[in-house]
């Protein structure tokens, strides 16, 4: 290791006089080299989680085969009124909620990861981006898991995946960017403000009836529109034309929606580090 | 070029802001500044801030241990806050050569539910050491931490004294060239104080810079070369350590009042018109004569004379006796006579004091005068504590 040679400097507006290329590059090695701390206090977070459960993994399949039951439950019953959807409705619900899961558990685990992190955020000096993303790590996890039911589900009711399928594992990196995006700025808002984590579960919860997860893209009428403008709407309709082995990119929208995740994730990342030493003031 | 510099604080200031509210609205305004690619002109002061830390100046040699004392809420956590990076300072620039451990919250960001095993890859990649480093220490961690067979076991099953050795363990082993040291040598027994120094000891001895912050005068007088006192703020820098403790101590004092003060309320059988000292300020060991002129108007018979010395203003008495206890009758002559007394070998060391001398009339009914001098007693170096007592060293063959 270059330790000798290792000088920091630490003085007002650190990153602001060194040049805007200069302080993007000292971003971009900061997240370099808090790689083998991302996944340690992953590994801390996943043993930690089911150490004490006596369903361990299986909670990650179970927790949306529940959520899926109860809608069927809710669309048979006639208490919500879902369209026809080209896929059998338990594989579609499935899909749906396997990819917004990735939205929601990212979301909420992004919302502790700092404020629950306790005072190592203000004793100990260490990329505090780590935490954030470290708590992304259980919902791609859970998904990883739901993929594979995903698959055994397609097989089941006889439609045959393609290999082109592969690619869906490629399509849920701009979810994961369009999360960490919203789950740096909820973290650090977290971290001052604790009401932020009251306001987190509504959050997930309206989400999951504003995006086509669980019915069909509406075509026209309030809903339709809000689709419009919502890029997790479009990520979660494009991940699953992949699924059905369909083209993703036939529609603008997807392509937009991947363009914007990665430039809000800029941003936020951005802003994230800028601030990291002013939210240990007043944390 | 040499430059053997390891860390260089530059007039150093940081503010602070008492009200949360405000603190956060200057917050946000400073982050959106920053966001937008300005700088936060952070080295003026807005309304309701005020500097905790105001250009601190000093240099730390490579090798050097440097002591940081200071009253509670002098700045010394926010001037090893900035020197650990957690957050920057608003005036004047910090450099810091090397990698930087730092002993604040030993065991911070243990799981409850991981083994110390687990918890020692977590802990160690937070301090920043790669899996390797860790491979190659885990064995010395374990040794030092002294917790055996419980390695495996999940650390909330974990008495608090293999808490702190894990966690002190972990801190130390990630071979820093800088060690940054708060306080937490409170916690833990005696055995792992000792253990604690120790280590410290083997660091310095090995090159490693340190900076140690302690309320414990003995701590600080044993590990340090070099001091900063802070006050409200400000820094001094001391070369010589127990000249620092000398001052330390004096902030404390500062606000008593030095004048002597007198009252004789004997009426009219007695004056004392002027009492002599030779000095106010004493060396331990020294004695303290004190000659008293008097005129009485009659005889006062077996007269009782208390010596007293308080320590810390009037708060705590160090010693009171009068002259019965040294079975001492004393008869004060009717006209105009000296009295003397004298107190031997005081051992106060390093505080102010007050020495008060007080005279009543026979079987103590009357109080006729009362009189208080304050005096410093002096710091003997390599030496702390309240007393200095004498002590002789000789080697047996």
């Amino acid at each position: 290791m270059e330790r000798t040679k290792l000088k920091t400097v630490y003085e007002p507006d650190k990153f602001i006089k060194m040049g805007f290329f200069t302080s993007w590059k000292a971003m971009a090695s900061n997240l370099w080299s808090s790689r083998e701390l991302i996944w340690r206090l992953f590994l801390r977070d996943f043993n930690a989680k089911y150490r004490q459960s006596l369903l361990g993994v299986s909670w990650a399949i179970l927790n949306p085969l529940i959520t899926v039951a109860i809608f069927i439950f809710l669309r048979k019953s006639g208490i919500f009124r879902i369209e026809a959807t080209a896929l059998p409705y338990p594989l579609f619900a499935l899909i749906g909620i396997s990819l917004y899961g990735i939205f929601a558990t990212g979301l909420s685990g992004c919302a502790n990861s700092i404020s629950g992190a306790g005072s190592m955020v203000v004793k100990i000096n260490f990329p505090k981006i780590s935490l954030v993303i470290a708590s992304m790590g259980q919902s791609i996890v859970d998904f990883l898991v739901r993929f594979l039911v995903i698959i055994a589900l397609l097989i089941i009711y006889g439609i045959m995946p393609k290999f082109s399928i592969i690619f869906l594992l490629f399509a849920i990196i701009p979810i994961i960017l369009f999360t960490l995006a919203i789950g740096l700025m909820i973290a650090l808002l977290a971290g001052v403000f604790r009401d932020i984590l009251h306001l987190v579960p509504f959050l997930t919860t309206l989400f999951l009836f504003l995006v086509p997860a669980l019915y069909p893209a509406p075509q026209s009428g309030g809903l339709a529109a809000l689709n419009r403008w919502n890029p997790l709407s479009h990520l979660i309709i494009g991940s699953r034309r992949i699924i059905i082995g369909a083209n993703p990119f036939n529609s603008d929208g997807f392509i937009l929606a991947i363009i914007l995740s990665l430039l809000i994730f800029l941003i936020s990342w951005r802003v994230f580090f800028l601030s990291e030493t002013k939210i240990a003031e007043r944390v | 070029m040499i430059n053997d510099t390891n860390i260089k604080i530059d007039g150093v200031s940081k503010k602070y802001c008492l009200s949360l509210r405000q603190t956060m609205a200057y917050g946000i305004r400073d982050v959106l500044k920053n966001a937008a690619g300005l700088p936060s002109a952070s080295q003026m002061l807005r309304k309701g801030e005020f500097w905790a830390l105001d250009n601190v100046y000093f240099e730390v040699k490579k090798g050097e241990t440097i002591g940081i004392i200071g009253a509670n809420g002098s700045g010394k956590t926010t001037l090893l806050k900035l020197l650990n990076g957690i957050f920057m300072p608003d005036k004047g620039r910090i450099e810091i050569e090397g990698r930087v451990g730092a002993l604040i919250e030993l065991g911070a960001g243990f799981h409850p539910l991981l083994t110390g095993r687990e918890n020692i890859y977590v802990n160690g990649a937070i301090y920043g050491m790669s899996k390797k480093e860790i491979d190659k220490q885990f064995d010395a961690i374990v040794n030092f931490a002294e917790i055996g067979d419980f390695i495996d076991a999940p650390v909330k099953h974990y008495s608090s004294g293999m808490y702190v050795r894990l966690g002190f363990a972990v801190a130390v082993h990630c071979e820093p060239d800088i060690l940054l040291i708060d306080e937490v040598l409170a916690v833990g027994d005696e055995n792992f104080q000792n253990k604690c120094f120790n280590k410290i000891g083997e660091l310095r001895k090995k090159g490693v810079t340190t900076i140690f912050v302690s309320h414990n005068m003995h701590h600080i007088s044993a590990i340090t070369e070099h001091v900063v006192l802070l006050a409200k703020g400000t820094s001094r820098y001391f070369n010589n350590t127990p000249e620092a403790i000398r001052e330390y101590s004096k902030t404390f004092n500062q606000k008593e009042s030095t004048d002597i003060e007198k009252i004789c309320s004997g009426d009219k059988e007695i004056s004392f018109f002027d009492v002599e000292i030779s000095k106010r300020k004493l060396s331990p060991g020294d004695s303290f004569p004190v000659i008293m002129n008097y005129t009485a108007l009659e005889d006062l018979p077996d007269v009782e004379v208390f010596a007293s010395i308080w320590k810390q203003g009037e708060t705590r008495l160090y010693y009171r006796a009068s002259n019965k206890a040294y079975g001492r009758k004393i008869d004060l002559q009717k006209g105009t006579h000296k009295l003397k007394i004298e107190i031997n070998d005081i051992p106060v060391s390093g505080s102010f004091a007050r020495i008060v001398i007080d005279i009543y009339t026979k079987n103590t009914e009357k109080k006729i005068f009362w009189w208080r001098i304050p005096v410093e007693f002096d710091t003997t170096p390599y030496s702390t504590g309240d007393n200095f007592l004498k002590t002789s060293f000789e080697t047996i063959p």
